[in-house]
């Protein structure tokens, strides 16, 4: 039986090919959520007022979830993050659209260097970006607002609401290039014989935007949406870092910080895997549903 | 092609996966058993000994290197870490918890109940830390001691007072305010003289600088009886500092800026922030950000709630500490006696500005017993040394400290974003503080 | 559920002039009137304000003393000292910004390196081999890109630390080898760009299959590849929060955590605000460089990865 030994190994082949991947997989994506859900249900307690007398782990059920969910502070978090997500996204989208369609419009002159320029933020990390932003915010320090109340505008940057679309600002300014990049590339793909379609139906220049171009971009947009929606939930650099200039952002600003701080600085691990359990859940939640309601209605696309 | 073979494989697969993903897990099960701490012995001597230490203290380094140099058997590693509460303790504790924690740290006083609790600090009455008593400031040395065994060896507190721009209360002929109503008055009349002038900033995200003006008012926010605690943050006489400064930036007349940031320091510098609340170790805070300002400083002691009494109160302190998992206890005990009484060490530290010295003769004739040009020429330490002796030395830190001054925090965050004041601030840290306790499954009761 | 949204034929790229040389397919087929190439360039340029100024306050910081960087106008150069800066950024507390540098480099080259190839053999192997489970095993793989990563970080680091791997290179290199997206775009590259015919012409010349995957597939998903590299090599670069759980020795940390530690430090240590914002810049040219210089090989792998989805 000649290829007897080609198929056992062609057999062989896929498990071969996916172990590696599975493995590491399992060790870091799977264990950990079965580690967190385990933890989450357990808790430490303590003997004495000092726990000198010792301490040992309890099953506690739910009782860590209903802890954190009866937290205000964590569940503001949530709903901060949800409303960052809501004007974080369609910003986004239409910003990193828009100037993709400029860059692609006949008009534009200078395209190579428009894109290298929106692009370089991408290259920064989100700490730096946050370091660097920092010292634009600071009154006092920023030439920025400096200027603008020398005008008269007097703007706290980092008071009150408007922290948190300072935060905005920073995640637009580091991502959107990266975004125009990957909708510019798919620009490009459109055949030409499409806009010579459209030319001889005698399309403007704006209709063929509308019906040419943003239908074409709908793949592209989907994803961002999705990344952008999980890259919201996981708010975490930044408000760290603005945190000491700014009066506004408190220890549970996002979920993320919420978490860090009770493992970290409270020590409430069991409690923290409660948490970074719920915002797992909530991601999951989100960008699926997101994604089967993209796929519903656009499913004679 | 058959399909029962591939069926087979993967099955296999999963199976060496799943094996693999319990082999972890089991071997986590097994090292989570903590070795009965049995009391080290010293080297022989002669043995070279490694110890790590992690500090953030501004000259600890040179220090070190001094010990280095005296002590060839004994090497100091120093690593530095970032202070405390910016990060400093999750990096313990998160080493604590990965095995992998340094043999001594730096534990500020307001931290050791929860590094206990967190089983994280070795008793060092069983490596004779007890003779040492003597050589500290008694109360300094009392906040290493817990159920008569010593934690930690004290190094240095942080007796307050008012550091103020001399030349600008001159100019606008104010005089340093003596209680807390000239310190309104005072408030008032700075912002009136510069519209951009400020007598102080109220940092709504250092609860700790709240704390202290709490328990210079005569507070006594925590006790433990028996093994219950009583927390007791909402005392009239918390609320009294509360409405204070409740008052102060309902007027107006003061800034709500964070300390200890860019715009603040460049604040010192220009002039727009004109006086601060501090500790002693304040002195190096302001001379290294607002270079500029040099001479322009002064010192003046807290002010009071009752005009002719004196009482000040402490504001950070810190001590060094033995951590669970230390390859050499008692070397690292010699080392920390060492780096907190000897006079050389001392000094060394006082230089950094470190803070005030837990060291009973730690004062006298120092680097900091002599005037100051930074301060005018003034001998501004002395201040400070009277202000020492002014503190209540029975004040108490609970395991849950961090979390309580989150939720004040949190509070007065929220009054400067005009949800609530900084009184309902205190009110609702002391009913989230009560919880916190609890979660530990710790016994808690209020008030007294 | 599926990422997937609805195929579409898309023409090979050799056929879309495009790119490249910065004229486009839709050129010339729009009258373009002078007025409306002052709006779109002025636009342009207003955008290109926004993304270049901070970059420029950094460079223009990066020139000051600690000083200066809180007494002088924030936009214009003040005593320029950059060497000095430079100077002092290397070689404070023996140089350890350039040991963070390669400590970088190390995390984010190697994590990229063998996560791509992970997810080129998995995708390869979930696109053009029939086996049970593969289709559960994908969306598997799809349900881990949608579990934000920070989520894991917590609990990942309570059981590296029980396994004593916290505080080490690997409790960063680890979870940096796996790319659910990359399998996510390999898989979907290799199905629409590998012909079977062309895995079965050369299994009938006798090849292995690990020869087929290394010779034939590989080369063929290269411009894949070429995105899932640049992807997972920024993702890392710039992650913050893995290592800041993971890592409590500072000769482990990489850039991003250096800095904020000495950022940190500051308040007792002025000079550090200015060795923060120096190597910040030092550390955010050399990848700025890569991101222009890399643009074509990047856009041409993402055009492919997200049309063919």
């Amino acid at each position: 039986m000649p290829t007897r030994a080609p198929r056992r190994r062609r057999n062989l082949a896929p498990v071969v090919f996916v172990a590696p991947f599975l493995l590491l997989f399992l060790l870091t994506f799977a264990l950990p959520i079965g580690y967190a859900v385990y933890q989450s249900v357990m808790d430490v307690e303590h003997t004495g007022a000092l726990g000198l007398g010792g301490s040992h782990t309890v099953f506690v059920g739910l009782g860590n979830y209903s802890d954190a969910l009866s937290d205000h502070a964590f569940v503001r978090s949530i709903g901060r993050v949800l409303l960052f997500a809501a004007v974080q996204v369609p910003v986004m989208v239409a910003l990193s659209a828009g100037l993709a369609l400029l860059l692609d419009s006949a008009s534009a002159r200078g395209v190579r260097f428009f894109r290298a320029a929106f692009f370089l933020p991408y290259g920064v990390p989100g700490v730096i970006a946050s370091i660097l932003w920092g010292f634009l915010y600071v009154p006092g320090v920023s030439p920025l607002v400096d200027g603008m109340s020398h005008l008269g505008v007097s703007v706290d940057l980092l008071g009150g609401n408007n922290v948190l679309w300072s935060i905005a600002n920073i995640v637009t300014w580091e991502f959107a290039g990266y975004n125009v990049l990957v909708l510019v590339a798919q620009l490009r793909t459109i055949p030409a014989e499409l806009y010579e379609a459209a030319r001889i139906d005698g399309a403007s220049a704006w209709m063929t935007v509308r019906h040419v171009k943003l239908p074409l971009l709908r793949p592209a947009l989907i994803l961002t949406t999705v990344f952008t929606i999980i890259g919201t939930l996981q708010l975490f650099a930044e408000p760290l870092v603005l945190k000491p200039v700014s009066s506004s952002i408190d220890s549970a600003y996002t979920p993320n910080l919420s978490a860090y701080n009770e493992a970290f600085t409270n020590d409430n691990y069991h409690l923290a895997a409660a948490e970074a359990v719920l915002l797992a859940l909530a991601a999951f939640v989100l960008s699926f549903g997101f994604l089967r309601l993209i796929n519903k209605r656009g499913g004679d696309a | 092609m058959s399909r029962t073979t591939p069926r087979r494989r993967s099955r296999g697969a999963l199976a060496v996966t799943l094996a693999a993903a319990s082999l972890l897990i089991s071997a986590c099960g097994g090292s989570t058993g903590s070795k009965d701490p049995a009391v080290q012995k010293p080297v022989k001597p002669g043995q070279k000994v490694d110890l790590r230490f992690w500090s953030w203290v501004p000259g600890v380094d040179k220090a070190v290197d001094k010990w280095n140099a005296t002590h060839p058997d004994i090497h100091v590693k120093l690593e530095k870490i970032p202070a405390g509460s910016s990060g400093g303790y999750a990096k313990m504790r998160a080493a604590l918890k990965s095995g992998n924690a340094p043999d001594l740290a730096q534990v500020e006083y307001q931290e050791i109940p929860s590094f206990l609790l967190e089983n994280g600090l070795v008793n060092l009455s069983q490596y004779g830390a007890d003779k040492d008593r003597s050589k500290f400031v008694d109360w300094q040395w009392q906040q290493g001691v817990f159920d008569k065994a010593v934690y930690a060896i004290p190094q240095a507190s942080g007796p307050m007072g008012l550091f103020y721009r001399s030349d600008l209360y001159k100019k606008w002929g104010i005089k340093p305010p003596a209680t807390w109503e000239e310190f309104a008055q005072a408030a008032q009349k700075i912002h009136d003289a510069d519209p951009k002038a400020y007598i102080s900033t109220f940092p709504a995200g250092n609860s700790a600088w709240f704390t202290a003006l709490a328990w210079q008012a005569g507070a006594k926010w925590f006790g433990v009886n028996g093994d219950t605690w009583t927390v007791n943050i909402n005392s009239p006489q918390t609320l009294k500092v509360a409405a204070f400064w409740d008052d102060l930036r309902s007027k107006k007349v003061i800034k709500t800026e964070p300390d200890f940031a860019n715009g603040w320091y460049k604040d010192l510098q220009s002039g727009a922030i004109t006086s601060w609340v501090s500790a002693q170790w304040g002195d190096a805070i302001i001379s290294g950000n607002a270079p500029q300002t040099a001479g322009k400083w002064a010192v003046a002691p807290m002010p009071q709630w009752t005009r002719g009494s004196n009482v000040s109160a402490n504001w950070g302190g810190s001590s060094t500490a033995v951590l669970k998992g230390a390859g050499h206890i008692p070397e690292a005990l010699k080392f920390a006696e060492w780096l907190n009484t000897d006079p050389t060490s001392v000094d060394l530290l006082l230089q950094g500005g470190y803070g005030w010295p837990a060291a009973a003769d730690g004062y006298k004739g120092s680097s900091l017993d002599k005037p100051s040009s930074f301060f005018g020429g003034q001998k501004y330490n002395e201040v400070f040394a009277e202000a020492d002796k002014s503190i209540d030395n029975s004040w108490k830190w609970i395991p849950t400290i961090d979390a309580t001054y989150q939720h004040l925090n949190d509070g007065f965050q929220a009054a400067l974003a005009g949800k609530g004041t900084f009184v309902s601030a205190v009110q609702q840290a002391q009913k989230q503080t009560v919880e916190d306790l609890k979660r530990k499954g710790l016994k808690v009761s209020t008030g007294q | 559920m599926s990422l997937q949204t609805p195929a579409r034929e898309v023409p090979p790229r050799g056929e879309t002039p495009a790119s490249d040389d910065g004229t486009k397919p839709g050129s010339g087929i729009t009258e373009v009137t002078t007025r409306s190439r002052i709006l779109v360039t002025g636009l342009l340029v207003a955008a290109a304000g926004y993304f270049l100024l901070p970059v420029y306050w950094l460079a223009v910081a990066s020139t000051k003393s600690t000083g200066n960087l809180f007494g002088s106008f924030g936009l214009w150069f003040s005593h320029p000292q950059f060497l000095s800066n430079l100077r002092q950024v290397v070689t404070y507390d023996h140089a350890i910004y350039l040991r963070w540098a390669a400590n970088s480099l190390l995390y984010a080259g190697v994590g990229a390196v063998v996560a791509t190839l992970l997810a080129a053999m998995s995708g390869y192997a979930l696109a053009k081999f029939s086996f049970a489970g593969r289709d559960t095993l994908f969306n598997i793989v799809l349900g881990g890109v949608l579990i934000p990563a920070t989520a894991l970080a917590l609990p990942m680091y309570l059981l590296f630390s029980q396994a004593g791997l916290a505080n080490t290179y690997w409790a960063v290199l680890l979870p940096s080898f796996v790319s659910p997206f990359g399998v996510y775009l390999c898989r979907i590259y290799a199905a629409a760009s590998i012909p079977d015919e062309l895995l079965e012409a050369a299994r009938i010349d006798g090849a292995g299959e690990i020869r087929i995957f290394t010779v034939v597939a590989l080369r063929i998903m290269t411009p894949a590849l070429v995105t899932i590299f640049l992807f997972q090599f920024v993702g890392i670069w710039n992650n913050y929060f893995l290592p800041l759980v993971m890592l409590s020795d500072s000769k482990l940390y990489p850039i991003t955590l250096g800095l904020t530690s000495w950022q940190s430090f500051a308040d007792r240590q002025p000079q550090l605000y200015q060795l923060t914002v120096g190597g910040a810049f030092v550390s955010v040219v050399p990848l700025m460089i890569a991101m222009v210089v890399l643009q074509r090989f990047w856009r041409s792998g993402l055009t492919e990865g997200s049309v063919k989805g």
